[in-house]
């Protein structure tokens, strides 16, 4: 099977995943005892007064087949579902509880979405950078006391609480020292005017900080273990001898002939961890109020905002199967023997 | 057993888990107090020790005003009393030819040891007067000789149970309706706008009667007052005065039962799931496997958050959507490890001498995936631990138990209006879990080293 074939299985696999992710968005959400209720009660919201939004929902969401004298005759289950299957693929969530727009709306208008991609990203990327730079440095002086200091470091800040660890951290930088604000995302005087831009930088990124902090000691320790884990095993190899022996500087034996022979596992944890640190976002988000999407989720929770909770979910989940996706294309190119699988 | 306690990592491991089951099962011994009801000390209390390690810079403990005494005043006899530690019963008679009334000083009195000044003060009683009335009392706190802080003065016309004219009749220094007669409102210490010094203080109720011939009997209960100190016990107490050590005791308890159960039932489904897959394989074996690896994609906290808060958050939903989500890693391991045994000669011979499917997987599949099953056991629990943690912190816990991960969302909630960190608030439970984590982990480590016997080359 070449890689075009590859390519095809993988694809395929993926739109299985959607819609296997999308059936069980409409089990939790639509068949749970309650939620219904909760939906067919803001349709018939009395605070909702506007028809023509009452007239839009209940197309959307098609829980009524048709009215008849104001009493709901429920659609078949089958129709429903090929309903919610069409919303979800179309992005259609529904109005958000808590404001009654569009819940794609809220998530992009509020700025939630740069937000969250703001902190995932700059901590992923700290994280990856940290985690493999310091996974190849140690495989190096296996055995030192660098070695065994690193991988008791990253096991503990593996295995503490991501929600402690940034609750320890706001005690210890932002009440004791007073160097970092202890959450939000800028400050609440910016709403009467804003600084000028190198201004905002600078202090944008002391909020930014402590979040991020919290979500690169969640996330680098386990990079740094595999990365340690596989260059041990392919400092192993024979070709590293042989780059040895060429005279080759340290630095690329390590970084060209082993690193690269080490970094397809670390490419396959990356997409697979990203769900993991989704969930940690959604608790750093909390512990820091960073108003983003995992905050947001928090609050639909105590809103009971389930056209929120779901398109957060969904959401989520898609991202989750990109990541998988991207990291199963990426494998796909860098090692030749998929070709030949 | 033995190997378990000879590995030091493994001895780690189990003494920590010793301790932590001993504290969840003997809770009600350790401490006698409820997690969630008693107040024990002031509000956010630092522990007791403190003083030990930052010096004297104003601390206070519990303590109490006592030793209830009386004097009259004026012509008034008491023809007969009945003092108690908290209550007293007086008769008093007058002549008729008195032109001036007389008066009954009971008191009770403290002699503050303390630098600092205590959180709050919380205080009751009960007059009941019959026989002549109206009588007049005037309650007040006084440091000796320097102030009195009137609490309340009014006249007694009929005899019923009189009881302060604050919110439940009593004396809270922190209670809006009873603040504002001191005008001590404002600080969440306002006690020590009273108490601030070391010295003499005396609690005292001033019954006066009226000239005239009368008799009297006045009766005073829950004549007393506590001052809460602002250091507590070994853990020191949470924003409402509960004993931190307390929630901690009884939070192990919730841990451990979530970490388990939620584990047996994830291990259960997982072996249940690998063993049909890989010992029936093809078309059973790539449906299960297609699903498991599907859920396995689906982000987990995410699932679990969404799940629990349509459901309902009681501990059993917890327990169970917890277990149900965490079988799907175990699953694999098991059908792989069944796909590598069914090949196996033994398997063969049995499938040769005429056993069935379910007896070759109960007897010959199954004992060789115990051990699998044990390490799996182990290393699942912290998952769990930690997942209901987070849960409890993002208020999705079950709130009629206590729990680590509640304690910290109460300790968030109560801390972002809180000057100085709340250390000893946040870090007992934190650790706790970290450490019950780790115990876990330790043993299922050293378990796979046990039965793994590659593993076991390698030391």
């Amino acid at each position: 099977m070449g890689l075009r074939g590859y390519l095809f299985k993988r694809t395929i696999n993926t739109v299985i995943l959607i819609f296997f992710v999308i059936t069980l968005n409409f089990i939790i959400f639509q068949l749970m005892p309650g939620v219904q209720g909760a939906i067919a009660n803001l349709i018939s919201n009395p605070r909702r007064t506007d028809s023509a939004q009452v007239e839009r929902l209940m197309q959307l969401y098609g829980i009524c087949e048709r009215i008849v004298n104001g009493d709901c005759i429920p659609a078949p289950l089958w129709t429903r579902f090929s309903k919610y299957m069409t919303n979800m693929l179309t992005l259609q969530f529904g109005d958000s509880f808590q404001t009654g727009k569009p819940v794609l709306h809220d998530m992009i208008e509020s700025g939630r979405l740069v937000n969250t991609l703001t902190l995932l990203g700059i901590a992923t990327a700290i994280s990856l950078i940290i985690g493999t730079l310091l996974g190849v440095l140690v495989a190096a002086r296996r055995g030192s006391f660098f070695d065994s200091g690193w991988v008791i470091t990253s096991l503990i800040t593996f295995s503490l609480p991501t929600f402690w660890m940034g609750l320890m951290l706001i005690m210890v930088f932002a009440q004791q020292l007073n160097w970092f604000p202890s959450g939000g995302i800028t400050p609440s005087r910016w709403i009467l005017g804003t600084p000028p831009l190198l201004d905002q930088i600078l202090i944008r990124a002391r909020y930014l900080f402590l979040p991020a902090l919290t979500l690169t000691l969640f996330f680098y320790g386990g990079n740094l273990l595999l990365t340690r884990a596989t260059m041990l095993e392919s400092l192993s190899e024979d070709y590293i001898i042989t780059a040895r022996a060429k005279g080759l500087p340290e630095r690329t034996v390590l970084f060209k002939h082993a690193l690269k022979n080490a970094s397809l596992p670390l490419v396959t944890n990356a997409a697979l961890s990203f769900g993991g640190l989704l969930g940690g976002a959604i608790i750093t988000e909390t512990v820091f109020n960073w108003d983003g999407l995992g905050l947001w989720i928090w609050n639909a929770i105590g809103w009971k905002d389930f056209p929120v909770m779901q398109a957060m979910f969904y959401i989520i989940a898609l991202c989750v199967i990109a990541a998988n996706f991207v990291s199963d294309i990426v494998y796909g190119v860098l090692d030749p023997r998929i070709k030949y699988e | 057993m033995v190997t378990l306690l000879s590995n030091k990592m493994s001895f780690t491991g189990l003494v920590f888990l010793t301790v932590f089951v001993f504290v969840a099962v003997a809770a009600p011994l350790l401490t006698p107090y409820d997690p969630q009801g008693t107040v024990v000390s002031g509000r956010l209390a630092t522990p007791s020790w403190t003083v030990f390690v930052t010096g004297d810079v104003g601390y206070s403990q519990n303590t109490a005003f006592a030793d209830l005494g009386y004097v009259t005043e004026g012509a008034g006899i008491v023809t007969s009393s009945n003092i108690g530690t908290d209550s007293a019963e007086f008769v008093v008679t007058q002549e008729a030819s008195q032109s001036t009334g007389s008066k009954i000083v009971v008191a009770k009195t403290l002699s503050y040891p303390f630098k600092g000044s205590p959180n709050k003060f919380v205080g009751s009683v009960i007059v009941t007067p019959s026989g002549t009335l109206p009588v007049s009392v005037d309650l007040y706190m006084e440091r000796v000789g320097v102030e009195k802080w009137h609490m309340w003065t009014q006249s007694l016309t009929v005899s019923r149970d009189w009881t302060p004219p604050t919110p439940g009749g009593k004396l809270d220094s922190l209670n809006p309706g009873f603040c504002e007669i001191l005008d001590i409102c404002g600080s969440i210490y306002n006690a020590a706008e009273v108490i601030f010094v070391r010295g003499e203080y005396r609690y005292v109720l001033e019954i006066a009667l009226p000239p005239g011939a009368l008799t009297t009997t006045i009766k005073v209960q829950e004549f007393s007052m506590y001052l809460l100190g602002n250091t507590w016990g070994l853990l020191g107490t949470d924003n409402v005065g509960r004993d931190i050590f307390t929630q901690l005791v009884y939070g192990a308890r919730v841990s451990l039962i979530v970490g388990l159960l939620a584990t047996f039932i994830g291990v259960g489904v997982g072996l249940l799931v690998g063993l049909i897959a890989g010992y029936l394989g093809k078309t059973v074996d790539e449906v299960l496997m297609r699903f498991t690896d599907m859920m396995l994609v689906v982000p987990g906290l995410p699932l679990l958050i969404v799940l629990v808060a349509v459901l309902g958050s009681s501990l059993f939903n917890i327990i169970a959507v917890l277990g149900f989500l965490g079988w799907m890693g175990f699953a694999r391991v098991v059908r792989s490890q069944v796909l590598s045994l069914r090949e196996r000669p033994f398997i063969e011979a049995a499938k040769a001498s005429g056993a069935g499917t379910g007896y070759i997987t109960m007897r010959h599949i199954l004992p060789n995936i115990v051990s699998l099953t044990y390490v799996n056991l182990a290393l699942s629990v912290p998952g769990a631990i930690v997942s209901e943690a987070a849960l409890s912190f993002l208020g999705l816990g079950d709130q009629t138990v206590v729990t680590w991960g509640q304690m910290l969302q109460n300790m968030r909630t109560a801390g972002t209006s809180a000057t100085n960190p709340l250390w000893w608030w946040a870090i007992p439970p934190g650790a706790s879990i970290a450490l019950l984590s780790l115990s876990f982990i330790l043993l299922g480590y050293a378990l796979d080293e046990m039965f793994n016997p590659r593993l076991r080359k390698r030391r």
